[in-house]
């Protein structure tokens, strides 16, 4: 294993020197998994081209931070990872202020893209022979040169609005005509806006814009708040998988700092990861359901969900965004009176999800549907860099539980679940076999859950300049976060990706030549995210009273109302 | 004469008065297979109220447009007077089997009008679904029919009716039974084969920019044909037990009506939305197969 993974390490690092041509500036080993190159951003292109292509390096993310203040430049990080040999790769390009490019990667890392794009509206880097290098995230009146993520900007700041700005969409190709989806549109539970270019019924090609949530939470992150409140933000980046991103956090700046959660807290993670796992695909079941007319599956699903998410309001006092993580572990502890409920309500859950598969699998019209639908060849999915079940159904065999093992999935090992067919029928056989396969696991953590602490007490503070990358694999796929430690009690720099993110990037491969009335379903089956509801808590003003109405009023009140008002 | 009016005020009423409590019925059974209570079988009835009180926005222009919806409800009343509920259809001396296929058909129209009209994409793409749906449903819903009208040796409704009736079941009406059944779930726009209204993909398709008292007027068309349709099938097909008092047949027609639509909301809730090319695919092979109840009807079986 050692020599395996030291012949890894030399081939990596001769692949960097190789490629860089001389330019290599730095080679550093921040953590055992993590291996950092910073070249000259001439030799950019051909150090990641050739990290895909000799190594089978899968593209992550990349990181745009404004360094002027540490060392008077920019830098641009492309993140990769060697899947099979459990390592990260960062390949960095200093950029001079004066001179803000560098070459894209997109032509050699089609996965690229996005990334690129977002720190060329972020921090103002551009990149170099992009193939579209339109505007991505900022708001379409946002005006031009003003970057965001700069140091220098204000997180506050609000440029005036213009309600005439647009976005700039290609046209239609000849013959065909435009299909407008969204940005507002029933079965998008956020707002995204799909032109659809069709030739009647049939898709022949589309645009999109997106990003109309941006929330800026990265800049909240490391202009506001500090690393013990930012659990608690990345938690609310997603209505679904909340503990995800304050796991995935959490685990970027232990790594960065040196910290060891201590097991029983990397136990209870696991366990909770799992539950998220399984309310999330559920959820997605349901969700598929309605996509195609068949409120049942919908109604069902919900209603087997539903006792999960008691469950979690059992563990933490809250269905969804439960407050447990912080740096170091976690701030409370797993209830040992919830663990016979737990085995009892997920042994149910087991019951009917079984019933659901066996119904579901038989259905010759949900077949017609879904199957043959949404294509994804394997080789697509890899070059966009497509994760989580949407890449397992296409056949790649890539899931951050096993190839970047955390929290305690080096002990609790979770079988992955792949398809070759890689159209909506796989993916929708990936998640049932994910659903069973994460109640067996919350089953065995219980089992072999060791007493101690929760949390790791920290005594000095955490030293700045450090790089932590951390993976989390979130029932939509893989969600990364990356943290720059800086000097003021919280990053310098902290980077999310959502796994969302590259799987949209898949979306107009997936719906090419189908048909309408076939993309609403294969957008379903990427499980794009959205938020979920909580319990209504209400306060007298007067009195500050606090009354909590329970599921059971609340209950009451929705069919009291409908009776009464009709 | 004046039992011509009232006959014909009876079927109208039948059909405008009853086809939301029908409507209501469905929707508890669908609730109740989704695990929920539902609304009160009255909701269709303030759905109704509610849309006619509200304001009249209108999106395309013209006489033509204005009138659509009133038109269409029209056409579906004009169709319960074809059709025998119970008694003899009031105005069966205007017109026979071939006549009711086209009054069966101009509501269909009609909507696929108004979706045209409307100035929308989703509007459009639904429209072109709606007749696609229409043109590959028809030829099952006539063939099914023909083979009714073979039998008695009539095109008159009445005719089969009474020969239904006095013979009993054979092999050709069955078959043909089954397939007027299946035109039935989809012209009533019930799932597997509600494509052209598509909410997930289309919004609503051809009434997608339908609101108000105009909405209201489509939805009670459409509540009303699947009542009359669902008539159709149960006097043509399953007339039996036939005792020749009218108000006891009236209401054994009514309750064997809604037998009927549950099984049509039965199949609503089981199953997802097929593609337009799809379904076309499953009506072609349902007229073919109704052909052979032609065969049947030819040898007398």
């Amino acid at each position: 294993m050692s020599t395996e993974h030291e012949r890894t390490l030399a081939a990596v690092h001769q692949v960097a020197a190789e490629r860089s041509n001389g330019s290599l500036l730095c080679a550093t080993q921040p953590h055992s998994d993590t291996l950092h190159f910073v070249v000259d951003r001439s030799a950019m292109r051909a150090v990641t081209g050739g990290l895909v292509d000799h190594l089978g390096a899968r593209f992550l993310i990349s990181v745009g931070t404004d360094r002027r203040p540490l060392s008077g430049d920019f830098g641009v990080l492309h993140i990769f990872s060697l899947d099979r040999d459990h390592l990260y790769v960062l390949v960095e390009s200093p950029i001079p202020a004066d001179d803000l490019r560098i070459d894209s990667i997109t032509p050699v890392v089609p996965g690229a893209a996005w990334a690129e794009r977002e720190f060329q509206d972020a921090v103002g880097v551009r990149a170099e022979g992009h193939p579209d290098p339109r505007r991505l995230l900022l708001p379409d009146d946002w005006p031009e040169g003003l970057y965001p993520l700069r140091r220098d900007f204000p997180y506050n700041f609000r440029p005036p609005a213009d309600d005439a700005a647009r976005p700039k969409l290609a046209g239609a190709p000849a013959g065909a005509s435009v299909f407008p989806m969204g940005p507002f549109f029933p079965v998008l539970e956020e707002p995204s806006y799909w032109r659809l270019f069709v030739e009647g019924e049939r898709i022949v090609g589309c645009d999109t814009r997106l990003f109309y949530n941006h929330r800026g939470i990265e800049k909240l992150g490391d202009s506001v708040l500090t690393y013990s409140a930012i659990p608690h933000l990345a938690e609310r980046i997603c209505g679904i998988c909340g503990f995800i991103h304050s796991t995935c956090y959490c685990q970027a700046v232990e790594k960065a700092a040196g910290i060891e959660a201590p097991r029983r807290a990397r136990y209870i993670r696991t366990i909770m990861l799992e539950l998220e796992r399984i309310h999330s695909h559920l959820l997605w079941l349901g969700i598929a359901g309605h996509i195609l007319g068949f409120e049942t599956v919908l109604m069902q699903t919900w209603r087997i969900r539903e006792p999960v998410m008691w469950l979690c309001e059992a563990i933490c006092g809250n269905r969804k965004t439960y407050g447990m993580n912080t740096v170091g572990g976690l701030r409370r502890d797993l209830p040992d009176s919830v663990r016979p409920e737990l085995l009892r309500v997920l042994a149910e859950v087991e019951k009917e999800v079984v019933a659901v598969r066996e119904a579901v699998a038989g259905d010759s019209a949900l077949h017609a549907r879904t199957q043959g639908v949404g294509t994804l060849s394997e080789e697509t999915a890899r070059s966009i860099c497509v994760v989580g079940p949407p890449a397992r159904a296409s056949g790649v065999a890539i899931d951050a539980r096993i190839d970047h093992p955390y929290a305690a999935y080096d002990e609790i090992r979770p079988r992955i679940v792949t398809e070759e067919a890689g159209d909506v029928w796989a993916r929708v056989v990936v998640r049932l076999g994910e659903l069973a396969e994460s109640i067996r696991l919350v089953g065995e953590g219980l089992s072999s859950i060791p007493d101690g602490p929760v949390c790791a007490e920290i005594k000095d503070e955490i030293p700045p300049g450090k790089i932590g990358v951390s993976v989390v694999e979130a029932p939509r796929g893989e969600a990364i976060h990356f943290v720059l430690t800086g000097g003021d009690n919280r990053p310098y720099r902290w980077r999310v990706r959502a796994p969302t993110y590259p799987n949209l990037q898949a979306l107009p491969a997936a719906i090419r030549d189908g048909n309408i009335a076939d993309t609403p379903i294969t957008l379903g089956s990427l499980d794009p995210c959205f938020s979920c509801t909580e319990r209504v808590e209400t306060i007298d003003r007067r009195t500050k009273a606090v009354r909590v109405f329970s599921r059971a009023e609340l209950l009451k009140m929705c069919r009291a109302r409908a009776k009464g008002g009709g | 004469m004046v039992w011509l009016l009232l006959g014909c005020l009876l079927n109208v009423a039948i059909a405008l008065l009853l086809s939301p409590l029908y409507e209501g019925l469905l929707r508890k059974m669908r609730a109740a297979i989704h695990s929920r209570v539902g609304p009160p079988v009255t909701q269709p009835y303030w759905d109704l109220l509610k849309l006619l009180g509200k304001e009249d926005l209108r999106s395309g222009g013209g006489m033509a447009y204005a009138a659509l919806p009133a038109l269409t409800l029209a056409s579906v009343l004009l169709l319960a007077t074809l059709t025998p509920m119970g008694a003899a259809a009031p105005l069966a001396f205007a017109g026979d089997m071939i006549v009711v296929l086209y009054v069966a058909g101009m509501s269909a129209v009609l909507i696929m009008l108004s979706g045209m009209t409307s100035g929308s994409p989703y509007g459009s793409v639904g429209s072109s679904r709606e007749m696609m749906m229409a043109l590959s449903v028809e030829p099952a819903l006539a063939v099914s029919l023909a083979v009714g009208a073979l039998k008695a040796g009539t095109l008159a409704l009445g005719g089969m009716v009474d020969f239904q009736a006095q013979n009993g079941p054979s092999v050709s009406m069955s078959i043909a039974g089954l397939a007027f059944f299946l035109a039935l779930q989809a012209q009533s726009g019930k799932l597997p084969f509600d494509i052209a209204e598509a909410d997930q993909e289309l919004m609503g398709g051809p009434l997608v920019e339908q609101s108000g008292p105009r909405l209201a007027l489509f939805r009670w068309a459409l509540w009303a044909k699947q009542l009359v349709l669902a008539f159709l099938l149960v006097e043509v097909f399953l007339p039996w037990p036939r005792l020749g008092i009218p108000v006891v047949d009236l209401l054994a027609s009514g309750l064997k009506v809604l037998g009927v639509l549950l099984l049509v909301a039965l199949i609503d809730v089981v199953n997802p939305r097929l593609r337009i090319d799809q379904a076309m695919g499953y009506f072609m092979r349902v007229g073919l197969a109704s052909v052979s109840a032609l065969a049947f009807a030819v040898i007398g079986r």
